[in-house]
């Protein structure tokens, strides 16, 4: 903007000297051009080739170069709306997860009947009518949004007062957890002797002998390798917590490895230090 | 272990003797305080005929956690810390008033000396209260003076109590090793200080963030520990209870810090009973009792225990969950009655004969109670829910509560006209 308004005088000047220039340099092509080409005049209009060569350096054109200069600031400094704001407000009907206001950091605070989001949107956590307010004894100078049940309520309510809670259930017959999971069984896999089977359909059979797997290679299926043993009929001994033998064994064994790797960690470090020097 | 005991080896070292095994704890024959001669042979009759310290450790010696455990087994527990016992095991015991260092001998004389002032004080401010006590009302300025002269003056006269014993090692050891005597001020005040430390802290923060405080009372501020415990163990402020650990009434433990003996009132409110007609919660009391007598030295009450002909004016009844419904809070509230004088317990039985929807807040306007303590726990349906309502006959047993569809808001045009 400045740029432009800053070169307006000079276009000026330019144009006032330029025909008398040109007449004298294109006497011989013609003799046709015209103080009228300082007048506004749209690009679409269907000039001759020729004068449009001629009035070239005349229009207002902004090359490339002049174009970009700025840009990446113009936009930086003016972003897109984010939509923040009162998506309800005061008195307004909302129901659990009704978003009623969008910040961005905790401009206000959620009040009775209201929480935060993660992004510090407050919503509803229960149908009533959205109320703005101010509660001292809580905090000082925080504002709060809370949801109040009657249309014509108050908030905030007195501290010491009991506070005002719905239920908001139904009563039904009670359904045993062994009832349940016969509901819930189309999720539910069995796994027997002759594959899986999900819900009533069978697994495809994949995981059959030894096929290309991931990484080329010709073997089982992970899960089929993981039964190995128990189809061997290996059984691994009980853990006996008192077996202190054992236990003395592995925690033994497990000082020894980490021996060898704070070991092994002082030699790299020693190896990067030589590296540096 | 190794490190607990290296880390004791106090400059007593020196006084220690030869090899002293087994010594007898917190005794020392004033007889042989400073001889570094072995002791070995005059206590060598008694230690044939005693059993070998593995065998009957000693709780004021033992340092081993095996030891340790099965002395607590047997009931006995061990007196202060690990470290302290083990300490104790090398040391020569000596009292404080022989220990061979100057100048902690000159700051004993001087807190000694700070102790005969307040002494002194304590007697003189006596006389003063007698004097004041004597003189007749119209002469000490109208009985509001008097009374609010004498009130001040107690409170002065409880302040030097403390004071005058504070400063005393052996008071803080013998508070720290859990025997102190509560019968007296200035135990009652470390206990005090103690607990305020921390476990009110805690006490407080839960009865405030679950809302119990102004869901069940207006106003609560606990001067008295109280502990709960249910089958013999502890529950914590809040803690969830299982159902049929809670069919019996609970045990208490409430430490009141002040002297002399109150009479309070015990009552166990539920405020979060479902109530489906008018879609919010209503209440219940799943005990109350009244007249029941606490001192600092008294602390134990078994609700359970308590006299049905002049205490208990509702018994306990088992708290239980429906399936699906918001946890309960099951809050204990301890009120104190006023002046600590008996409610009359037969009109009070006429009059609460009924569970439902009594409220707290009424009880404590029409008696003139103040809440002094309390104490919270939860329940929610579990695995032991049912069996327990089957055995206490509750008669929603086979309804189970779910959320309620809530209706959406009517959909709103995304492009109404006036945005065209």
């Amino acid at each position: 903007m400045l740029q432009s308004r800053f070169l307006t005088p000079m276009r000026l000047l330019e144009r006032a000297i330029a025909p008398s220039l040109r007449s004298s340099q294109s006497l011989t092509r013609s003799s046709t051009t015209t103080p009228s080409s300082i007048l506004p005049r749209p690009i679409s209009a269907t000039p001759s080739p020729l004068s449009s060569r001629l009035l070239l350096p005349l229009s207002q054109v902004r090359h490339a170069s002049h174009a970009s200069q700025g840009a990446g600031n113009r936009h930086s400094r003016d972003p897109a709306g984010k939509r923040l704001g009162a998506k309800r407000s005061g008195g307004e009907y909302v129901v659990p997860g009704c978003i009623i206001f969008r910040q961005r950091g905790t401009k206000w605070f959620p009040g009775e009947n209201c929480a935060l989001g993660r992004d510090h949107t407050i919503y509803a956590t229960e149908a009533g009518y959205v109320r703005y307010y101010l509660d001292p004894e809580r905090h000082p100078d925080r504002k709060f949004i809370g949801v109040c049940f009657e249309k014509e309520g108050k908030l905030p309510t007195p501290r010491n007062a009991p506070s005002r809670r719905k239920l908001n259930r139904v009563a039904v017959p009670r359904i045993d957890i062994a009832d349940e999971s016969t509901a819930r069984s189309d999720l539910t896999a069995a796994v027997g002797a002759d594959g899986v089977m999900v819900a009533s359909v069978t697994a495809a059979s994949a995981a059959q002998g030894p096929q290309l797997r991931p990484g080329y290679m010709y073997r089982e299926a992970n899960w089929q390798i993981g039964r190995a043993a128990e189809k061997a009929g290996i059984t691994a001994k009980p853990y006996n917590r008192k077996n202190r033998w054992l236990a003395w064994r592995k925690r033994q064994a497990r000082a020894d490895r980490a021996a060898q790797m704070k070991s092994l960690k002082n030699k790299k470090k020693a190896k990067k230090g030589k590296g540096g020097r | 272990m190794v490190h607990c005991e290296r880390a004791s080896k106090p400059l007593l070292q020196c006084l220690q003797k030869a090899s002293t095994k087994g010594l007898p704890a917190l005794q020392v024959s004033s007889t042989r305080t400073f001889q570094t001669s072995a002791r070995v042979q005059e206590e060598a009759q008694s230690e044939a005929q005693k059993l070998p310290f593995n065998k009957s450790p000693d709780p004021a010696l033992v340092s081993s956690p095996r030891l340790e455990r099965r002395l607590i087994r047997q009931g006995i527990s061990p007196v202060g810390s690990r470290r302290r016992r083990a300490a104790l095991q090398g040391s020569a015991n000596i009292p404080f008033a022989q220990l061979p260092y100057q100048c902690f001998q000159e700051a004993r004389k001087v807190l000694l000396q700070d102790r005969e002032e307040k002494l002194a004080d304590i007697t003189r401010l006596r006389e003063k209260i007698s004097r004041l006590e004597a003189r007749p009302t119209e002469e000490a300025g109208g009985e509001q003076v008097k009374k609010s002269r004498l009130g001040g003056m107690q409170k002065h006269l409880e302040h030097l109590k403390v004071l005058a014993d504070i400063n005393d090692p052996q008071v803080k050891k013998k508070f720290e090793d859990g025997q102190g005597d509560m019968s007296k001020p200035i135990y009652r005040y470390l206990a005090d200080q103690k607990w305020r430390e921390y476990r009110r802290k805690i006490l407080v923060q839960r009865i405030t963030q679950m809302k119990v405080i102004p869901d069940v009372l207006p106003h609560c501020d606990p001067i008295v520990d109280t502990k709960l415990y249910f089958n013999r163990s502890a529950v914590q402020p809040g803690d969830f209870v299982l159902a049929n650990a809670s069919t019996t009434a609970p045990k208490l433990d409430i430490q009141l810090f002040e002297g002399g003996e109150k009479l309070v009132t015990i009552a166990v409110v539920d405020p979060d009973v479902p109530n489906l007609e008018t879609d919010g919660f209503d209440f219940r009391t799943h005990y109350l009792a009244v007249n029941v007598p606490i001192s600092a030295t008294s602390t134990k009450v078994d609700l359970a225990q308590l006299s049905v002909e002049s205490q208990v004016v509702l018994p306990w009844e088992a708290p239980v969950t429906q399936k699906g419904s918001p946890y309960h809070r099951l809050s204990l509230f301890i009120l104190e009655q006023k002046d600590s004088q008996p409610l009359d317990f037969a009109a009070v039985k006429a009059k609460e004969s009924v569970r439902d929807n009594q409220l707290l807040r009424t009880l404590q306007g029409r008696y003139h109670l103040k809440a002094i303590g309390a104490h919270l726990f939860r329940s929610q349906w579990d695995e032991t829910t049912l069996e327990v309502m089957e055995k206490i006959g509750f008669p929603l047993a086979d309804v189970e509560l779910r959320r309620k569809k809530i209706d959406p808001l009517p959909y709103k045009r995304r492009n109404p006209s006036t945005f065209r």
